[in-house]
């Protein structure tokens, strides 16, 4: 017998884990519920494609219920570590379709405002309180930093890739992604306060 | 360590915690971290700012086939999963018990005396070579039964004991679940307390062995070894 659904609903996502260790389907279902929806969105936000997304979210999710007993808690949240396999995953893609790496001859402004096509839902619309808090906090960085940032992590690119795009030196880039980090870390502290 | 040289080493955490450094500079880094305190709570620091960024994207709606594929392919895996771990176990009882087709319960004089829960092993039916998945129909009773059912769920080497109709503890107090391996009672280090409605479960990741599981309620922080008398043991056949 698996944990009953409802049983699985009252536990947090670091007590569903070791049942999904334990091959529970009830238990990952809960879990799929929590995160499927930001997962999606955040495969579709760098892969650009309603095809593509399915195929990364799929093997994302799927790649977690094998390795579910790895999950290390000193490293983060759940949720952190299952979009970062997301990610992992929509990168590879990105790089598999484009070679080595992405294609560097673009206009990186198309890569930034990639935005799904699909229609919003009321319920999606006030999913969490955070991604306002994070958008606001990208909002208020100067262009120039939140393009690092959004190079960086939405689009695959390392910092030799972004300078050559931009036009500018390897430190400046470095320099760019540090000042915007902190500024986002500045903004979820003082959320946090 | 100098202003210039502490700002290098900031911005390459910096980069690094976006995954955007090269292969060599990652693993440069990575060194250097080893040995840089300052650096490690940079990293340390600027890490929830990166694990924020995916929260930030705009929420689409994924496809319901999406959640549908996913779930068929874990549904069939814990299937597979299941159907080995089970007909391992029942190999393994068929090799004791040539011929039977019943269970032979192995007689526990320590733990004998305190069986007092209905029990059931799940996921067996023993003489039935469809071994996919059914369920023990019904439950064996060992001794007086004052409601306590629990139930053992076979997963890779270890399983799940579930119990139902636990009574309610005073906050001093937990469960604490046992094993017993060639006569010897050893502690599964694992504690939990039912919740309101009397369920309770516990994850035993080694079941090789294993002749009983028992639980007993013990102090907050649990004990060396039981200080009170099970509240269910459960006999596991070989």
């Amino acid at each position: 017998m698996t944990i009953r659904r409802e049983k699985a609903e009252r536990l947090a996502d670091e007590e569903l884990m070791p049942l999904i260790g334990a091959k529970d389907p009830e238990a990952f279902e809960v879990f799929y519920d929590r995160h499927g929806g930001v997962a999606y969105s955040l495969a579709y936000r760098i892969v650009g494609e309603q095809a593509a997304a399915e195929d990364v979210t799929q093997e994302a999710f799927i790649s977690l219920w094998r390795s579910g007993a790895r999950f290390d808690s000193t490293r983060g949240s759940v949720r952190s570590w299952m979009l970062s396999i997301v990610r992992n995953r929509a990168i590879d893609h990105l790089r598999s379709k484009a070679g080595k790496a992405p294609k560097l001859a673009f206009d990186d402004d198309s890569i930034l405002e990639q935005r799904p096509a699909e229609e919003m839902t009321e319920e999606l619309a006030i999913e969490h309180e955070t991604a306002d808090e994070v958008r606001g906090a990208l909002g208020t960085l100067p262009g120039d930093q939140s393009k690092v940032i959004e190079l960086a992590y939405f689009g695959g690119f390392s910092h030799s890739e972004i300078a050559q795009m931009l036009g500018v030196p390897l430190g400046t880039v470095k320099g760019r992604m540090r000042l915007g980090l902190e500024k986002i870390r500045g903004e979820l502290a003082e959320g946090l306060a | 360590m100098s202003d210039a040289h502490e700002k290098h080493w900031e911005n390459e955490v910096a980069a690094y915690a976006l995954g955007a450094l090269e292969p060599t500079e990652a693993a440069e880094l990575e060194a250097h971290l080893e040995e840089c305190e300052h650096c490690r709570m940079a990293l340390r620091w600027l890490s929830p700012a990166v694990q924020a960024l995916p929260e930030s994207v705009e929420r689409v709606k994924a496809p319901r086939q999406v959640r549908e594929n996913v779930m068929s392919e874990v549904r069939a895996d814990a299937k597979q999963s299941r159907r080995a771990a089970e007909g391992g176990l029942l190999a393994r009882l068929r090799l004791r018990q040539p011929g039977s087709g019943s269970l032979a319960w192995r007689p526990i004089a320590a733990l004998a005396a305190v069986a007092l829960a209905v029990v059931a092993f799940a996921g067996y039916e023993l003489g039935n070579d469809d071994s996919g998945g059914g369920r023990a129909g019904t439950p064996i009773v060992v001794g007086e039964a004052p409601g306590v059912v629990a139930e053992m769920v076979p997963e890779g080497e270890g399983g799940t004991l579930e119990l139902e109709n636990v009574e309610q503890l005073p906050d001093d107090r937990v469960l604490e679940a046992w094993v017993q391996r060639e006569g010897e009672v050893e502690p599964v280090r694992a504690l939990f307390v039912p919740d309101h409605e009397g369920h309770a479960s516990t994850v035993v990741a080694d079941m090789d062995g294993v002749e009983a599981v028992m639980v007993t309620t013990e102090p907050k922080g649990g004990s060396e070894a039981p200080t009170s008398e099970p509240i269910v043991t459960m006999p596991i056949p070989e």
